[in-house]
């Protein structure tokens, strides 16, 4: 899929994988029911008036597997090309998407998720959303862009990885909030009505046994069904473009593009790593403890999901399906174009303090002046960013044990190092997409820029 | 001891202890007469019984020796029973099969003790009092465990294995001990002729001489010393040859990158605005035609990024250098302005050679952010 492919040929091609693709929905779904019928949890969701007949969660997972199936056998008769969305509508996703609509707008999507969990993860609810996020892939897998990504074999697998963390996240709070509402109704969360002993010989032993078969055979199709992604022979002097790390290095990548490269890759892993580390000092809540959880450790649990959802996930989402050559964002529909033409005029703090505010040029020292006034001059010219950043560092802190009870209390409890160290981790978290809002909206480039020195943050 | 029939086994075997700690202390009475034996027990078993006894007989045995053992306090013939015995072993170096037949013997012992015993040779006589003293005293000790364990960690030499710090005041205590053998090296034979130093010869050398010399007899004695030195020395050799060799090894006898000097041309075959990228390939240089700071020159710029060090393109509908890693983008004087790049791209020295050809020499390197670019050869003014 190199745009060698005439859109006929590729919606042949596409047409195969769409009757499989809305099979294996349809099959999913009515086995869906099938449970639901066999096990009766199947809901009443309305009884008709007159025959008494009622309606069940069953029924809906039985008429959507109906659908697909038709679906399917549309896709496999010709008829996948209108299996598509609207032409207007990926050009105005295109259009809308940029990184700012992106970042925010899954920050967004999170926290209203988060905010509406009690709803969300009602499997009825859950399960609709699968579907529609399937119907949805499948809709767009006519599109010859979206397609030569996401069937790129590099990024298969990612695909599947983000299905995988929404089964994931989602069972882990379907769990926390049924806890969390009979801990509400006085009741012990649901692990500790079943304490029982598990023993490694055989239940543990067992388990791994068929996990690591299951997956060995996993790989095996895998392997035979998707091609290795090899590239060209290497040159030293020919770099692919894009040219892109492996899948879990690119939220690091896309780091990369805003901070310095010692910073973005040494120094903030670095951070990430030790602050780790510091979790068991600085976390005192003892609840939560062997069971799941998120009303009675809603800072920890927050906090986690920022930084793994939003600031490790949609970064590697966003490395992966939308920068393209030349590391430009690219929207989901869109052609990756060698040649797009961004404007990404970056500008340095100081440039935009003493040019465009003082209209005095960059303090500069003279000629052969001596060490002492070169350094003299350079902490002058970047007297804003230090500044700022001194402010943020310094005075982040002890705002927010004056305005918010919450931190306050936290103080009191831990005491001034430990409150240091946890107020600097969370300030020091918030920079990295501060400071990618800072230049995807005034392309702020460094606040500290010192590249005779290979000082910029 | 009054009921025989109830003894504990802890009691059978610290009776059978205390016939090993009474034979022990049988043992001054040996040196008063050389004659007797330090072992009276033990002997005097072997001609009566021919050591066929079973386990049954043994504990038997332990038991009335214990009896014998309060005998032998009202009957002072006991020890000198005893005495009949052979001469033979050191004290303290019992076997089990010895102290099982000292056990034995015991028997016997107690036997002979239970009538009233004839006077024997007055040697044993004369000793029997000096045996007698301790043996009974130590019978009539407590029986249990934990006061033999006492009793035998009260003795000077506590049986069994023993700590380091006590090792080093028993060796202590042994070399304090005037009898014992001091190990002394045998002298050292007297050097044949060609092994003795020459004595140093009266000449202008003497005083050369005299310190080879000197410094031949300091390694001899250090090297006759121990075969220790001479193993740490040769490996301390061994090892500086090795950091020597490893030290070579940082400069390699190669040439890995093609001549750092090479010609681009004459400078009119670049038009003005001109990025040539035909020696990106082969030296990674861009040679462009264009102004810095409104002056127009030529110069080379390496074709590195400043960022992480890929490759960037040169995009001529653009008109500007693009990395395609992480997005940093260079306006054709090589002056970053997007992306993460945080330096301008760096300038190899060119100049104008005898013939006339640009030559651009890869050795020397021209960053723009500490001013170097002024330097005249960094560019070729055109």
């Amino acid at each position: 899929m190199h745009g060698h492919v005439s859109y006929e040929d590729f919606i042949l091609q596409v047409a195969g994988f769409l009757t499989a693709y809305y099979l294996f929905v349809a099959v999913m779904n009515a086995f869906a029911a099938l449970y639901l019928w066999q096990s009766g949890r199947a809901k009443v969701l309305l009884r008709l008036p007159g025959s008494g007949l009622a309606v069940t969660t069953a029924h809906v997972w039985l008429l959507v597997a109906g659908v697909f199936t038709i679906l399917s056998a549309y896709a496999t008769n010709g008829g996948a090309a209108a299996l598509s969305l609207p032409a207007a509508m990926r050009e105005a996703a295109d259009s809308i998407m940029g990184p700012v609509v992106y970042t925010v707008g899954s920050l967004v999507l999170l926290a209203g998720l988060y905010l509406g969990r009690n709803f969300f993860v009602k499997p009825t609810v859950a399960w609709a959303g699968l579907n529609l996020s399937l119907l949805l892939m499948g809709l767009s897998m006519t599109d010859m862009d979206f397609a030569s990504i996401v069937m790129k074999p590099d990024n298969v697998p990612i695909v599947a990885m983000i299905y995988l963390l929404g089964y994931f996240t989602w069972l882990s709070a379907y769990k926390a909030v049924q806890n969390d509402e009979r801990t509400a109704r006085g009741e012990v969360p649901l692990e500790k009505l079943d304490d029982e002993k598990v023993l490694v010989w055989p239940d543990l032993v067992y388990t791994e046994l068929i996990c690591m078969i299951g997956l060995t055979a996993l790989l095996f199709v895998w392997a035979i069904l998707l091609q290795a992604p090899l590239e060209e022979p290497a040159s030293s002097v020919k770099t692919p473009n894009p040219s892109k790390a492996p899948w879990y290095f690119l939220g690091l990548q896309e780091m990369l593009v805003y901070y310095d490269p010692w910073m973005a890759g040494v120094v903030l892993p670095g951070v990430v790593v030790g602050g780790l580390m510091a979790i068991p000092f600085i976390d005192f809540n003892k609840l939560g403890n062997g069971y799941y959880t998120i009303n009675e450790r809603k800072f920890a649990y927050c906090t986690f999901q920022f930084g793994f959802l939003v600031l490790w996930v949609t970064l590697i989402v966003m490395g992966t399906f939308l920068r393209g050559p030349n590391w430009n964002f690219f929207g989901f529909y869109e052609t990756w174009d060698a040649h797009k033409v961004e404007a990404l005029n970056n500008v340095d703090l100081s440039q935009y303090f003493w040019v465009d505010l003082l209209h005095t040029g960059r303090p500069k020292a003279p000629d052969g002046s001596s060490m002492f006034w070169q350094i003299f001059y350079i902490i002058k010219r970047e007297i804003v960013g230090i500044g700022l950043l001194a402010f943020y560092f310094g005075g982040g802190p002890p705002a927010m044990v004056i305005y918010s009870k919450f931190f306050r209390e936290m103080f009191l409890r831990m005491g001034f190092v430990r409150y240091m160290v946890l107020s600097n981790l969370i300030l020091l978290m918030a920079l990295l997409p501060i400071k990618m809002l800072a230049r995807w909206t005034v392309d702020m480039k460094y606040f500290i820029s010192i590249p005779e020195y290979f000082l910029n943050f | 001891m009054a009921d025989k029939e109830k003894l504990s086994i802890e009691q059978i075997l610290a009776a059978a202890r205390n016939k090993d700690g009474g034979g022990a202390g049988a043992a001054p009475a040996s040196e008063a007469g050389p004659a007797e034996t330090p072992k009276p027990a033990a002997k005097a078993a072997a001609p009566a019984k021919p050591g066929k006894m079973s386990v049954a007989d043994m504990l038997a045995a332990a038991r009335s020796s214990d009896a014998g053992g309060e005998a032998a306090e009202s009957a002072p013939a006991a020890p000198a029973e005893a005495k009949t015995a052979a001469p033979a072993k050191k004290p303290g170096q019992m076997s089990v099969a010895e102290m099982l037949a000292a056990a034995r013997g015991d028997k016997s012992g107690g036997a002979a003790a239970a009538k009233p015993a004839p006077a024997k040779k007055p040697a044993a006589a004369k000793a029997a009092p000096a045996a007698k003293e301790p043996v009974a005293a130590k019978h009539t000790g407590p029986k249990d465990t934990t006061s033999i364990l006492a009793a035998a960690r009260a003795g000077a030499t506590k049986p069994g294995p023993i700590t380091k710090a006590e090792a080093a005041a028993r060796a202590k205590e042994a070399g304090a001990d005037p009898t014992k053998k001091k190990s002394a090296a045998p002298p050292m034979p007297t050097k044949p002729d060609y092994a003795k130093v020459a004595a140093p010869a009266a000449s202008s050398s003497e005083r050369r001489g005299f310190m080879v010399a000197a410094t031949a007899i300091f390694a001899g004695t250090f090297f006759m010393t121990s075969s220790l030195a001479i193993g740490f020395s040769s490996l301390a050799v061994t090892m500086l040859l090795w950091v020597l060799g490893f030290a070579r090894f940082m400069f390699p006898n190669i040439l890995t990158e093609p001549p750092t000097k090479f010609k681009v041309g004459f400078p009119d075959e670049y038009a003005p605005g001109q990025v040539a990228t035909k020696f990106k390939a082969q030296f990674g240089v861009w040679v462009v035609r264009y102004e810095y700071n409104g002056q127009p020159e030529i110069y080379a710029l390496q074709s590195v990024c400043t960022h992480l060090g890929c490759t960037p393109n040169w995009l001529e509908g653009e008109q500007k250098f693009k990395c395609p890693c992480h997005g940093s983008g260079f306006y054709k004087d090589g002056i970053n302005f997007e992306g993460p790049a945080p330096r301008p791209l760096e300038r190899f020295a060119i100049r104008v050679a005898d013939d006339g050809q640009l030559e651009v020499d890869k050795s020397r390197k021209f960053k723009e952010e500490v001013g170097q670019w002024k330097d005249p050869a960094s560019y070729v003014s055109v």
